[in-house]
């Protein structure tokens, strides 16, 4: 309980500390893969990097915007800005969860070559289209649900994917530790997406308790982003540690 | 039956190719590549373009390829490009 109280009372700084970290993790796994890509031209490494790219501008846009809230300044209220930032942040989020689900599946879909550009072709415009209407469908119900869905979706055909990749590296005799931590770092995500949906529909259980679980599944998930980011970035820099 | 070589695995043996002759006319290059002639066009233009190789020409207006600096950077980081292909599953 002490530490729940502190955690609550320290909010404010924890969030900022949670955002740089998270930034700076991303932006660790952008140049580490945006270098690989250079090289290789390869699909997946690029759709790879443009899902933390996604990740990195959504928790950064929402700290900045929150941030730069003056309620004096800026001609729209309080709660209108906070959909506003709601939609940036749940897009960038969205997308960035497609983005990696894509790494995985790119070969289904294009040939190696690949398009041009890979933030603006008509693959990936279906994902913008898709995540715009999720963030949307949030803002007019007033909730989350749209989009904790749509990742514990979107993470549930990855794990299933990188389990299959996993299970065919592992017959033809190669499978590596880091295939199986991924798959591990996916099931984490999965579960993260999997308890933020269920803290956001247990409003009613929140009231009948008394505890707020609501505020406990926050710090619980936001403990696990930073878990989930961390070996994210442990896995791409011993992976792509020379021998 | 032998599997299909992926994309990255020509790129890695085209340069290979070069860096061992340290310079090469294109005909041998095709021979080394086995490529059709119709892809080695292309993935022999691709690698120009893109800075991986470069075609010299001398005043017998005869053509040599050979190896840049990111061609030989690409060959040290094969591994750990083809590492981190498996390792995500890409």
């Amino acid at each position: 309980m002490y530490l729940y109280n502190f955690l609550f009372e320290n909010r404010n700084a924890l969030k900022l500390l949670y955002t740089i970290i998270i930034c700076i993790i991303c932006f660790l796994i952008v140049a580490k893969t945006h270098k690989l890509f250079k090289l290789s031209f390869h699909q997946g490494i690029r759709y790879f990097r443009n899902s933390f790219l996604f990740y990195g501008l959504a928790f950064l846009t929402r700290y900045l915007l929150v941030s730069l809230y003056d309620v004096e300044k800026f001609n729209i209220s309080a709660l209108d800005y906070s959909y506003v930032v709601k939609f940036i942040f749940d897009f960038f989020l969205i997308m960035a969860g497609f983005f990696l689900l894509y790494s995985l599946l790119w070969r289904r879909f294009e040939g190696e070559e690949g398009s041009r550009s890979s933030l603006f072709n008509s693959k990936i415009f279906i994902f913008y289209i898709l995540s715009a209407i999720i963030a949307m469908l949030d803002i007019i119900w007033t909730t989350s649900y749209f989009m904790f869905l749509s990742q514990v979706i979107v993470f549930s055909f990855a794990a299933g994917i990188c389990f299959e990749k996993y299970e065919e590296s592992k017959k033809e005799g190669k499978a590596s530790k880091f295939l199986n931590l991924y798959l591990m770092v996916i099931v984490l995500n999965f579960l993260l997406w999997m308890t933020n949906f269920v803290v956001s529909t247990s409003f009613d259980f929140v009231i009948a308790s008394g505890f707020d679980w609501r505020r406990a599944g926050v710090i619980i998930s936001y403990g696990l982003q930073i878990i989930i980011f961390s070996l994210f970035l442990y896995s791409i820099l011993k992976s792509t540690k020379k021998a | 039956m032998t599997k299909k070589r992926e994309r990255l695995d020509v790129i890695r043996d085209v340069l290979q190719a070069v860096r061992e002759s340290r310079g090469i006319k294109p005909t041998r290059l095709l021979y080394a590549s086995n490529l059709s002639p119709q892809m080695f066009k292309e993935y022999v233009d691709e690698l120009v373009s893109k800075g991986f190789l470069a075609m010299k020409i001398d005043e017998k207006e005869k053509k040599t390829i050979v190896l840049t600096k990111k061609g030989n950077e690409f060959l040290e980081e094969y591994k750990v490009i083809e590492n981190f292909i498996d390792n995500f599953g890409l």
